[in-house]
């Protein structure tokens, strides 16, 4: 066995070297590394919910919220992580689930909204992802009860 | 030690079934180190078109931060290193000093690096000045991050960059940071090919 220890070595060195220069496989598509969902919580509220998988990042600056045909107010973002870039100066980062809460300008019971979110996030390993619009259309519920979640599809962000 | 004796000894019977069959095992992790080795180079070429034509990289014509257009054709024969990058792609930034580095040891024997900046003219100035950027800034929008596309960057995200060597061929395609050990060794190989 131990005649094939340098072997081995080699085997894992190589194996190794190549799988750092090849990011491709081992990333996530935007929409999974950040995945979006969103639920009317009453006639007047939506709850925006971002799962950002392990060892991807999203900008708390770079998180929009709007939609219609009922406006959303400027939402109360939750702190994020402070952090120290170089070009930008100090920003926060949000990891794990970020939960927003948008109070429509007015309450709209029984009506259909469509969110437009936009959000832009990083990669630990060393890639950022432009920003990402996505949309989707949530239905407000007439009475008190929370409506469903909704998972974001994805709008082109060029066509 | 015993292997490497046995190896010249083809014909007859090993006096001893031991070490021929550690000479099989050692034989078999050898052939599966190679051919993983072999598997690993075609994977490379797959995933990042070594060896493909860059008529699509070198056919691009973008406006530098002056708004004069640039067409890439005009380093053809150099090997040239193009970087899709962005101000708000903190790891992008943080590679593009080494660049300035191996643009300017490396440039007169034959480097061009372009960056294929996905952002806005103004930041990128900014920008541009702060690392004393010393190769052209070209301005492709966020429209640009759809061109990387079709150069193989298929999930969209920076850095994206593409190695043409001198004779128009894609050498190494990379998204993620370029180290600076993968890129010394790749301007190494493709500078001295007249």
């Amino acid at each position: 066995m131990r005649a094939l220890l340098p072997v081995l070595a080699i085997v894992f060195a190589t194996a190794h070297a190549e799988g750092v220069t090849s990011l491709a496989p081992k990333l996530l598509p935007p929409e999974r590394a950040f995945h979006l969902s969103a639920r009317a919580l009453d006639a007047s509220t939506i709850e925006a919910r971002f799962d950002v998988a392990d060892g991807y990042y999203l900008y708390r600056d770079k998180m929009q919220f709007s939609s219609e045909p009922v406006p959303v107010a400027k939402p109360d973002l939750p702190p994020g992580k402070p952090k120290h870039d170089a070009f930008f100066g100090d920003v926060e980062t949000y990891r794990g689930e970020v939960v927003v809460r948008l109070p429509l300008a007015r309450a709209a019971p029984g009506k259909t909204i469509t969110l437009h979110a936009n959000s832009q996030g990083c990669a630990d390993v060393g890639v950022c992802y432009p920003p990402n619009p996505q949309q989707l259309t949530l239905a407000i519920p007439a009475g008190g009860k929370p409506g469903a979640f909704v998972e974001a599809g994805r709008k082109g962000l060029f066509q | 030690m015993s292997e490497a004796s046995s190896l010249g000894a083809s014909s007859g019977v090993p006096p001893n079934p031991r070490p021929r069959r550690r000479l099989l095992i050692v034989g078999a992790v050898a052939a599966a180190a190679l051919g993983l080795g072999i598997g690993t180079a075609y994977f490379l070429r797959d995933g990042h078109d070594a060896g493909r034509d860059g008529a699509a990289v070198l056919g691009l014509v973008l406006p530098d931060l002056h708004g004069q257009q640039q067409p890439l054709a005009q380093w053809r024969g150099k090997v040239l290193v193009v970087n899709f990058w962005a101000t708000w792609c903190a790891p992008c930034r943080e590679e593009m000093p080494e660049f300035v580095a191996a643009q300017a040891r490396d440039g007169p024997k034959g480097v061009q690096f372009v960056g294929i900046a996905v952002d806005d003219p103004d930041k990128v100035r900014t920008f541009a000045q702060e690392v004393k950027l010393n190769y052209p800034a070209l301005i492709g929008g966020y429209g640009a991050i759809e061109l990387s596309k079709t150069l193989g960057n298929e999930l969209a995200a920076l850095p994206f960059t593409i190695v043409v060597d001198r004779q128009g061929r894609v050498a190494h395609t990379q998204l993620g940071p370029l180290k600076r050990a993968a890129l010394d060794a790749l301007l190494a190989r493709l500078l001295p090919q007249a």
